[in-house]
């Protein structure tokens, strides 16, 4: 306890006496790993240290530096995270940072270098100290890199959920629903709650789902199909299901699915046609009329 | 043209052309389905109804106690010559629905009631 209270207080005063020194060293690697490939502007990086430096010193002043609880720890977690997010976003690299956190602890060493008062004993203590904290702080900057990278990977599943199955009204009263790749459950109900809302608001009569994009199919993927064609009859609107491949059909024929209540075509157009057959509508060309 | 509202939870009201809207209260209690059944249908009759609209507008599920009801309802309906339908569906009652019947109701499904 009293080594890690004076490791505290040779700190503290290592920084009041070099605090310029390590403040422009802190800068000048600051300038080499972000300033060159303009990550962050010369200002950011001024302000960055400075700030770093203050939190730093509330922190060695706080009761226990080693509590993650304690609100300057805290508040120098925050700091981090927030320069990791404001790094991403501009696309820096997650090792930049952590080689630049390990800089910033390695500089608070160097100043003890030159100190021929500090004995062994707070030398241990003060690396345990700085060990610590800089470790926890390189973790974090590892965190808000992974939240940052699965919250990218979630927008764009989900991008791609609502590119892939675009509900298109064909005609008035007709929507169409090409599937394409793989029908999974989290898939099956995002498609079914945009297309039943979607039967709702439009008073759609027919639906068109076509599966010609669906490249395989098991048990489970024809289950959701079925349920899916169920939901819009039920919803009072005509399911056609077009664009069943041969391998596709065979494939439902061996899992014992019955399609017997579905309305099927060969072809998303043989759908269309059927569709425009049941609501009355014809289509002809203008020279036919 | 009489609307008439029964203290078991329903309004069934006659829309012309032997047509019936059956709308159903949150107070519907379908524990006695079967004196609400016989209830519905000595209507029914009484008014020479051909076809009954079940509608379904203010059920954001329906349980399979509930499917049970209605498909009861249209087979009953079905029995005495009219034919039922359910209208008006939400989404997630649609959803949840196809998640357990297993096969087709025995009721048909409309989008609302058709002009007469």
């Amino acid at each position: 306890m009293a080594s890690k209270q004076n490791a505290q207080t040779i700190l503290i005063e290592q920084l009041k006496l070099q605090v310029g020194n390590i403040s422009a060293a802190i800068e000048q690697q600051g300038h080499t790993a972000f300033g060159t490939s303009r990550l962050l502007s010369n200002d950011e990086i001024t302000d960055f240290s400075i700030e770093f430096l203050e939190l730093m010193v509330a922190l060695l002043d706080s009761k226990d530096p080693l509590n993650h609880r304690e609100p300057a720890f805290e508040a120098l977690r925050i700091f981090f995270s927030n320069v990791s997010k404001h790094l991403l976003i501009r696309g820096g690299k997650m090792d930049d940072l952590v080689r630049y956190i390990q800089f910033l602890q390695r500089s608070f060493l160097d100043t003890l270098q030159d100190d021929k008062k500090v004995g062994l004993d707070d030398t241990r203590a003060i690396l345990l100290l700085l060990s610590n904290i800089f470790n926890e702080l390189s973790l974090e900057v590892f965190q808000t890199y992974l939240k940052e990278k699965e919250q990218t990977i979630l927008a764009q599943q989900e991008e791609l959920r609502e590119t892939s199955t675009p509900i298109t009204e064909i005609w008035d009263g007709v929507l169409t629903l090409p599937i394409i790749g793989i029908l999974d459950s989290s898939r099956t109900m995002v498609v079914m709650e945009s297309l039943l809302n979607r039967i709702a608001s439009d008073r759609a009569k027919a639906v068109v789902m076509d599966v010609t994009g669906v490249r395989s199919i098991d048990s489970q993927v024809s289950h959701h199909l079925i349920q899916m064609m169920r939901a819009i009859q039920l919803m009072g609107a005509d399911a056609i299901l077009t664009g069943i491949r041969p391998e596709i059909a065979r494939a439902l024929t061996s899992l014992n699915i019955d399609l017997g209540n579905v309305t099927t075509r060969a072809t998303l157009s043989d759908g269309l046609k059927e569709a425009f057959r049941r609501m009355n509508i014809h289509v002809s060309a203008a020279s036919d009329i | 043209m009489s609307v008439s509202t029964k203290p078991s939870g329903y309004h069934l009201t006659p829309i012309g052309g032997g047509r019936f809207l059956l709308e159903p209260s949150t107070a519907l209690d379908i524990s006695s389905s079967e004196a609400l059944l016989e209830e519905i249908l000595q209507r029914l009759q009484r008014g020479k109804a051909q076809k009954l609209y079940y509608d379904l507008a203010d059920l954001p599920l329906i349980e399979p106690r509930y499917y049970q009801w209605l498909n009861m309802l249209a087979r009953a309906c079905c029995a005495v010559n009219v034919a039922m339908a359910c209208i008006r569906m939400q989404p997630t009652a649609a959803y949840a629905l196809s998640s357990y019947m297993e096969s087709s109701p025995d009721f048909s499904v409309e989008q609302g009631v058709r002009e007469g």
